[in-house]
């Protein structure tokens, strides 16, 4: 709306036509955006009014007349489920190995590539790759690298220490699985730290370097500081992604003939998505499983909301420029 | 930067800049490399100890067999219908939506807003397990209605970006469609879906990928008669006696993946405009 039509409506004396103008406008919008809103409804509203309505009953996915109402039983269950603790350890486990390491990497490589360099589409293309390779493929390609009879892993250990012989998806299962995870996530979270990189004025930091300071120093006190909304959005995204993390374990069970569709992944990587996904369409337990669900949902919401509050203390917010 | 304070680069100095990358591109395409190596080996060579690097004779047969063995267009064909359909319906659902955002007001617009984005935050199996227990109550498991009614819609993600990027447009366009009395409808499809030929683009190549590489809804949705190439993937090639046959199962890897990774590079350019305009992570 320009200044001038503005001004002119202001000017109108408030009548019926203006006020049929404006429910007309609200019908307008409406009926722009009626896609999602029936999309909300129908794929979002009921499905999850309903998923925590099943949260409270035995519901096992078919019969509806045995369906009783059990309160708080399954989530009280959950509290007690050792196989759910087990599950959410070894998430806890992956989500700190996986996203500070990962972070770190994202965070080097856009760093890396940010200087004029020679080839820098070809690398910037090499390290986004995986981040595209469909999770199937990605799986074979783990599962094949770290083979124990035709895999490369094994064979470049074996150049160092000869007769090596490890089984990677039976004895260091949660190794491969965080690798897989890094390899595939790294691309995501690259291109962004780029775009926040580009996003500080090259000003900043040919100032600093004429007053003397070194290149690690600018990276240290100019670069970082104001990256850390960059840095704060990664984490978040990065934490929330690693704890429902669900297809790559059971793709990586092992197994010679094929990836492990609807097998259990080995102990070190049942994690909580894999329990709370078994639970209801393995043992057929949709109530217990949306409460555990549920119980998920919970602890990303909570996660998040701790993090915007310490975020506080670290995230530079900056001044305007 | 300027020339003037910076010497020349040394030796050193290009060790340093370009040492670490080399050595991170390796680790990132070595997997990548023995899934192209594998796929063109003979199965004698994989199976051999000690380790066979490369084939003695590059084993193109492995890739006819892929083909062969797996039904494998069927299963591609129904990729390309399901991502291709998903992709159109979602695009187009979720600019329409983010035009409606981004360029008209009424009360409670602003929370329905927020109420979108709260939605990014339900974990994906929280809202699948709902939707699939109404899916089988409306007898739409094993049909492609799911897809379909996702892509109707649309992407809450794809509507916020959409929304962000329609907000940069200069309103002087509406208004100059609306004196030339245009309905919102009408500017919508002659004036903002034909100045965002990259973002469309971008969007759709994402929301394609997504369907292309999803496992986990077909394998619950969809049976072995209609389901996706990625579930097919997910299965070994074995021989007739049932022994696993590695080398074909990369073949047929490879062939999920190149048109994939083949595009991509082709669409590069177009896409990392389409990430300038609409601030898209993907």
């Amino acid at each position: 709306m320009t200044a001038a039509t503005g001004a002119l409506r202001h000017a109108a004396p408030r009548s019926a036509l203006w006020r049929r103008r404006g429910v007309r406008k609200a019908a307008t919008l409406y009926l722009l955006i009626s896609p999602w809103l029936l999309g909300f409804a129908l794929l979002s509203a009921i499905p999850l009014a309903l998923a925590l309505l099943m949260s409270f009953t035995n519901y096992d996915g078919l019969n509806l007349e045995y369906v009783r109402f059990l309160g708080f039983d399954n989530y009280a269950r959950a509290l007690t489920d050792a196989d759910a603790q087990h599950a959410l350890g070894r998430t806890l486990v992956l989500v700190v190995a996986v996203v500070p390491i990962g972070l770190v990497v994202q965070l080097s490589l856009a760093l890396m590539l940010n200087q004029p360099i020679r080839l820098s589409a070809l690398f910037r293309t090499i390290f986004y790759l995986p981040y595209v390779i469909p999770v199937v493929a990605g799986a074979w390609v783990w599962k094949l690298f770290t083979d124990p009879s035709g895999g490369l892993l094994n064979a470049l250990i074996g150049i160092a220490s000869p007769d090596v012989n490890i089984r990677w998806l039976v004895d260091y299962p949660t190794v491969v699985l965080a690798l897989f995870t890094i390899w595939g996530a790294t691309g995501g979270g690259m291109v962004v730290f780029l775009a926040g990189l580009q996003g500080i004025p090259a000003e900043y930091r040919e100032a600093a370097m004429i007053d003397g300071a070194s290149r690690v120093q600018v990276t240290r006190f100019i670069t970082l500081p104001l990256l850390t909304p960059v840095i704060f959005f990664n984490l978040v995204i990065g934490i929330i992604a690693a704890l429902q993390i669900l297809v790559q374990p059971m793709l990586l069970a092992p197994g010679i003939v094929g990836l492990g569709p609807g097998t259990v992944p080995p102990s070190d990587n049942y994690l909580y998505a894999v329990h709370a996904y078994i639970t209801i369409f393995v043992h057929q337990l949709f109530g217990y499983g949306s409460a555990l669900l549920w119980l998920l949902f919970l602890v990303v919401v909570g996660l998040t909301f701790i993090l915007f509050k310490t975020s506080r203390r670290w995230v530079f917010y900056g001044v305007e420029p | 930067m300027s020339l003037a304070i910076r010497p020349r680069a040394s030796a050193r100095a290009i060790a340093l800049r370009y040492g670490p990358l080399l050595v991170a591109a390796t680790a990132f395409t070595l997997p990548l490399f023995w899934v192209a190596v594998t796929s063109l080996k003979r199965q004698s060579e994989y199976n051999a100890s000690p380790i066979v690097i490369l084939p003695s004779v590059l084993q193109w047969v492995n890739y006819e067999q892929a083909v062969l063995l797996a039904d494998f267009a069927r299963f591609a064909l129904n990729s390309i219908l399901l991502s291709g359909t998903y992709a159109v319906l979602v695009v187009l659902s979720s600019a329409l939506v983010g035009y409606g955002f981004a360029r008209h007001r009424a009360p409670g617009r602003d929370r329905l807003f927020a109420v979108l984005l709260a939605t990014l935050m339900v974990p994906n199996l929280v809202l699948f397990v709902p939707q699939f227990v109404l899916f089988a109550r409306f007898g739409l498991t094993n049909t492609y209605w799911p897809w379909v009614l996702w892509g109707l819609g649309g992407s809450p993600f794809a509507i916020f970006l959409f929304r962000q990027f329609f907000a940069s447009f200069p309103r002087e366009l509406d208004d100059a469609a609306e004196v030339d009395g245009a309905g919102p409808l009408r500017i919508f499809f002659r004036v903002y879906l034909p100045n965002s030929g990259p973002a469309l683009a971008a969007t759709a190549i994402f929301m394609f990928l997504w369907v292309w590489g999803d496992y986990l809804y077909p394998t619950l949705l969809l049976s072995v008669n209609n389901t996706t190439l990625a579930v097919r993937m997910a299965n070994a090639y074995v021989d007739p006696r049932g022994n696993p046959l590695q080398t074909v199962t990369m073949a047929g890897v490879v062939l999920y993946v190149l048109p994939l990774v083949a595009f991509f590079a082709f669409a590069q350019r177009f896409i990392v405009r389409g990430i300038v305009t609409t601030g898209i992570k993907g």
